[in-house]
Formats: C-alpha cells, sequence, structure tokens
C-alpha cells in the first residue's frame, strides 16, 4: 500500500491534482484546462491519479484550494479547504526553504507573497483586474494568431525593446495595434507584452513592498520564458521557477492536509476514488428572503442536497447538515 | 412628526445623539434599516459615478426614508468640525448641497443644521438652534434635548472605550441589552477604518464578524480614548486635516507598536482622498514596526470571495507566525 496524499487546486482557468508522499515527494501531478466544466475535470484528474499511481493506494489526506475549492471540498471529502495564498506559500518554501519572494500568476489571479524565515509575512493579491494575469496574454495570443504556448520560445528571438502600456487591457491592446502598424516583428511585439505584464504585476502588487532575491515564480505564465526573462530584467536577479511550477498550489493544499491530519491525529474525510461515480448538480438561484437577493449555490447529490453557500446571513449554508 | 435618520455616514458614530435629541423634542424618529442591495442600488443612480461609495449610499438611505418610509423631514447633518483647527472631508462639509442639487425634489424634506465643535461631543444646544422653527421647538426644548441626547452618548462612549464595537455600544444603549465580549483568542488584529464603512453590513460584508468566525479578536479606533490616539500622532510635524483621518492614523500607529496586536488591516473605500494619506503612513510605519498590514478597498461591487480569501490568508499568516515562534 502506497501512502498518500491528494492536493486539488481548483482556479478560474486550470484544475491541478496531485499526490504526494509522506516526505512531500511528488507521485502524481495533473493540469489541465477547466474547459468550462470544472466538476468533470475534477473526476477526471482523480480517476487518472488512481490510475496512474495505482490501485493500492492509500489516501490518508485531502486539500483542497483556489476560487472552486468550497465545491471541490464538498465533492471530493476534504480535511482541509484553504486560501491560495497559504497553500502557494507552503509548497514554495517546501522547496526552496530560503525563497524571500514569490511571484504567483495565474489565469485571474495575481499575488506576491513576501516570506522570511519561511513564513509569509506579507502578501499581496490582484483586485479586480485581470491586465497583470494569464487572460491579458490568452487574450493578445488570439488576437496575434500565435498559439499561447508558443509565446515564450518566439519572445526570446525579439531584440529590439518595444515599450507597450500595461496598464490596463484595453490600452495595451490599442497600443499593441499601433506598433503592429509600425511594422514591429511578432516576436518585438510578444516580448514587449510580456514586459508590460510583469511592469504592471510589479506597480501594482509590488507598491510599498520591499521585495527581496531569492526569487521564485510560479502559477501557470511561468510556462512562459519571456516573462521569465522580463522578470529578470525588472528585478535584476536571477528568478526561479519551481520544477512543477504550474501545479505549486494542489501541493501546498496536499503538504497542508498532510500536516494537519498529523496535528489532530485524525482520519481522513476523503470519500474514496468510487463516489466519483457520484453525480454532483451544483445549481444556484436567488434568495427573495430580504433585499440583499444573495445568490445562493446548493450543490445536490442523489437528491440530496449536500452543501450550500453564498447567503450573507447564513440561512441556506447552516441549513445543511449532512456529515459525510 | 416624523424624522428619518440614514443609517449611514456617521449615523454609526453619532446615531444615539440624533436619535435621543428628536425623541426628545416628541417626534417619532425612523432609523432606515442596514444597506441592502436595493439601497445601494439607489443611491448609486442618485449619485454621480465618481464620488465615493459611503456618499452613494448615504444617497441611498436618505431616499428609502423619504420615499418608503414617508417621512415629514430626513436629517442630514453639516458636519464641519469636531476638533479645533480641523475639519471634515468636503462631502461631509457640503451634504446638504450635495443633496439638494443632485435630488432638487427632495429639497425641502432635508432637516439640516451646522454642527461644530471644539472636540468629538457635539452636544451643544448652538449646534442644533436652527432647527427649532421646523421642529416647533423653542431654544429650552432644545437645550433640554441636547442635554438628554448627550447622557445617552456618553453612554455609548463609554460602551465602545471598554472594548465593544460601535455598532454593539450603540444598541446597549438604545435598547439596554448587555453584550459580552469574549476576548479569548490568541490573535488581536486591528481593524482601522471609518465607522461607516467598518459598520455598514454590505460595504465591510461583516468583516468582524468573519474574523469572529475565525477565532480571532479585533480592536477598532473607538475603543481607545482620544488621549491614547492623539498622544500617537504628536510627533508628526502637522497633523491631517480631518479629525477621524486622525483618529484611525492614531489607532493605526498604536495597534502597529502594541505588542499584544498582530496584525493592522485598513478598510478603505476605493476613491477616499484623505485614506491615501493613511494607507502610505500606515505602509510606512508597518515596515519599521514589523508589522503585517494590509489593505482591503471596498467599492460597490466588491466580491466576497475575494475579501473572504484575504482575511483568511492574512489570519492564516498570522497564526502560523505565532504557532513557529512558540514552538
Amino acid at each position: 500500500m502506497k501512502d498518500v496524499y491528494i492536493g486539488v487546486d481548483v482556479g478560474s482557468v486550470s484544475i491541478n491534482v496531485v499526490a504526494i508522499d509522506g516526505s512531500n515527494e511528488l507521485l502524481y501531478k495533473y493540469y489541465s484546462r477547466t474547459n468550462g466544466q470544472p466538476l468533470e475535470m475534477i473526476k477526471h484528474g482523480l480517476n487518472s491519479l488512481k490510475n496512474e499511481v495505482g490501485s493500492d493506494i492509500n489516501v490518508l489526506g485531502v486539500g483542497t484550494t483556489g476560487s472552486g475549492r468550497q465545491l471541490a471540498g464538498v465533492m471530493i471529502g476534504a480535511d482541509i479547504v484553504k486560501n491560495e495564498i497559504t497553500a502557494h506559500a507552503v509548497a514554495t518554501t517546501n522547496e526552496h526553504p530560503d525563497v524571500h519572494t514569490i511571484f504567483e500568476i495565474g489565469g485571474q489571479d495575481s499575488k506576491i507573497i513576501v516570506i522570511k524565515d519561511q513564513m509569509v509575512v506579507d502578501f499581496a493579491m490582484n483586485t479586480v483586474c485581470a491586465a497583470g494575469t494569464g487572460s491579458f496574454l490568452d487574450h493578445q495570443s488570439e488576437r496575434l494568431k500565435v498559439p499561447i504556448e508558443q509565446f515564450g520560445d518566439l519572445a526570446l528571438t525579439s531584440d529590439v525593446n518595444v515599450r507597450i502600456a500595461g496598464r490596463c487591457t484595453v490600452f495595451a491592446e490599442s497600443d499593441m495595434i499601433a506598433k503592429q502598424q509600425y511594422g514591429f516583428s511578432k516576436p518585438d511585439i510578444i516580448m514587449g507584452l510580456c514586459r508590460a505584464l510583469v511592469r504592471n504585476y510589479i506597480n501594482n502588487l509590488g507598491r510599498g513592498k520591499k521585495l527581496n532575491p531569492p526569487y521564485v515564480f510560479q502559477g501557470g505564465v511561468a510556462a512562459n520564458k519571456g516573462i521569465i526573462k522580463a522578470f529578470q530584467e525588472e528585478v535584476k536577479s536571477a528568478v526561479f521557477v519551481p520544477k512543477h511550477f504550474n501545479v505549486m498550489g494542489a501541493i501546498g493544499a496536499a503538504i497542508l492536509s498532510k500536516e494537519y491530519i498529523e496535528k489532530n491525529d485524525v482520519k481522513t474525510k476523503f470519500r474514496g476514488f468510487s463516489s466519483l461515480k457520484t453525480n454532483f448538480v451544483p445549481s444556484s438561484f436567488t434568495c427573495n428572503g430580504c433585499s440583499n437577493n444573495c445568490e445562493v449555490i446548493k450543490v445536490e447529490s442523489n437528491g440530496q442536497i449536500i452543501a450550500m453557500w453564498g447567503d450573507r446571513c447564513g440561512k441556506w449554508s447552516q441549513s445543511v447538515c449532512y456529515v459525510g | 412628526m416624523k424624522i428619518g435618520i440614514p443609517r449611514a455616514l456617521l449615523y454609526h458614530y453619532y446615531g444615539v445623539f440624533w436619535e435621543e435629541f428628536f425623541k426628545e423634542l416628541g417626534h417619532e424618529v425612523i432609523v432606515s434599516p442596514h444597506s441592502n442591495k436595493e439601497i445601494v442600488d439607489t443611491g448609486i443612480k442618485s449619485a454621480v459615478p465618481e464620488i465615493c461609495v459611503p456618499i452613494k449610499i448615504f444617497l441611498g438611505h436618505l431616499k428609502y426614508l423619504i420615499y418608503e418610509k414617508n417621512v415629514d423631514y430626513a436629517f442630514v447633518p453639516r458636519m464641519i468640525s469636531i476638533h479645533k483647527g480641523e475639519i471634515f472631508c468636503p462631502k461631509f462639509m457640503g451634504l446638504p448641497d450635495l443633496v439638494k442639487n443632485g435630488s432638487p425634489e427632495i429639497s425641502d424634506r432635508i432637516l439640516t443644521t451646522y454642527i461644530e465643535s471644539k472636540t468629538e461631543n457635539i452636544s451643544n444646544y448652538k449646534n442644533y438652534i436652527s432647527l427649532s422653527d421646523k421642529l416647533n421647538a423653542n431654544e429650552e426644548d432644545i437645550k433640554r434635548a441636547s442635554r438628554k441626547a448627550n447622557i445617552k452618548w456618553l453612554e455609548f462612549r463609554r460602551n465602545t472605550l471598554r472594548g465593544i464595537p460601535a455598532d454593539k455600544a450603540a444598541e446597549m444603549v438604545k435598547k439596554n441589552t448587555v453584550y459580552k465580549k469574549n476576548n479569548s483568542n490568541n490573535i488581536k488584529i486591528a481593524v482601522v477604518g471609518y465607522v461607516y464603512n467598518v459598520y455598514d453590513p454590505f460595504l465591510s460584508m461583516d468583516i468582524l464578524d468573519k474574523l469572529h468566525d475565525l477565532n480571532v479578536d479585533y480592536m477598532t479606533f473607538e475603543m481607545l480614548d482620544n488621549k491614547t490616539i492623539f498622544s500617537q500622532i504628536s510627533h508628526l510635524k502637522k497633523r491631517l486635516f480631518w479629525t477621524f483621518s486622525n483618529k484611525l492614523l492614531g489607532a493605526g500607529y498604536y495597534s502597529l507598536k502594541n505588542h499584544n496586536i498582530d496584525g493592522l488591516i485598513h478598510l478603505t473605500a476605493f476613491g477616499c482622498g484623505p485614506d491615501s494619506f493613511l494607507g502610505k503612513l500606515f505602509e510606512i510605519e508597518s515596515d519599521i514596526r514589523q508589522k503585517p498590514f494590509m489593505t482591503i478597498r471596498i467599492d460597490e461591487h466588491t466580491g466576497e470571495n475575494h475579501l473572504q480569501t484575504r482575511i483568511e490568508a492574512f489570519v492564516d499568516m498570522l497564526k502560523r507566525k505565532k504557532e513557529k515562534e512558540s514552538a
């Protein structure tokens, strides 16, 4: 029997599932775009985990993180449901104990985490604007008709410094069109976009923070070599990219579940792989109990309501007494 | 007469006084309910888009009182000063004008007066004497009502100084309820923000309750006495222009120095001018004091998930730090 801890990160753009062993070594990782159906992708991820790692695995703990952590937690039976900041920081300090600054750029979220003695001492997250995130690049890749996977390599061939406004996607786009009309090449424009993203990110999130090396850059966007280069230019220092940069949140969630299980000496709430066949039906409705008109999310399984949230007053979320 | 008081802006600090004042003069007082989507939407529609969200919310409450509750008058004070040499943000000083010009159709339903005081005690009857005609009261009545209202307000302040948050402190005075503060957690966070942001459940998304649910104790500025607060900023070459901003600054500095407080959260409304100074000053001071500091910026469409994630991450950071230190 192989003892494992599972971590699941349900982000806005991707779903990541990992399994680690008792010494935090990665046994399996799964990275997939949500394709608009997060629940299906979580099931798919867990099923392939079981198939890859072998059926003789013994799941000791499960942790979820990311913007969809609650739903995923209910569905899988997570022992711990953690915010992304903590999860990312835990995973990074596990791999780079001396890290001081973590840059994390995901699909619609970006963060800077400042670490001292392996502890989070400061952090910042982007607010409503997604200008400095992966969606920004996704959008431009569509416009330039260059697949996002080729962005990085193409950017590295650039030899001209094109300055593109990175404050806002709308302006960046018009600026980019202008630069195209001036006749700059695609690689130059792509590298310009990478620099714009990094500039915007550091200006927004790094404001007032002392960012010291060693730097670690992770999140899905760390696949892009152009961005790595732009970061290194910006901070004038080496920027490390962890081996499993795109599943760090999930690794963190798995490590946290291990910490939790060991510390409290409890058994996992994991529903088991067989439960993945169960259908989970999420739906939402508008509560008309008062004029707040909260959008309440409801998850049903076999006709039974197993979780509800989204209400401000707790009328619905506290009405569920399902024990998994 | 039916007199409405919007549950917005400085109601959260002076509401106890104003309610008692009008009641003592024999009027029925109607306070609008806690902000909800409908009130907020009305406010947004009634205001220019650039203005800060607390003002928008005030307008929503005002219209609710006039159109839904049919009050004869709604109280819109002109707050000038509550400290010698300091003033209020121009939106407070011009609030009645803002209402009258933005919504001329309700201008004859507005009850307004200049409130100008050397201290935060605004009970001097002269502040209210201009209301006597509309309220059918003579000078003696106004004096008596101010005196009675002041007794209640002082009780409210005594409660807050005992560490009770302003909303609960006011309820205790009005409804004679008992509130037991349960300070038993090992993490304590200072939440520094204007009363109309912190105690508006729609704006702050009940940040204090959220902290409570995470087993965290909190401190707010009104729990500190003025002497303590102002001594924190006495070294400044120049104080800020705005009294409540100075109070927040003093409370923030206090919490950054105090070893019993683990971190500071600055709750601020998007576009607040005075807070742009505060935010920077906190940023500098927290760096010097090496204490975690986080800004939570709120506006009319803040997502609750986002706020929850930030608060959770901040609390986690403090808890893990403490666990490690004690290990």
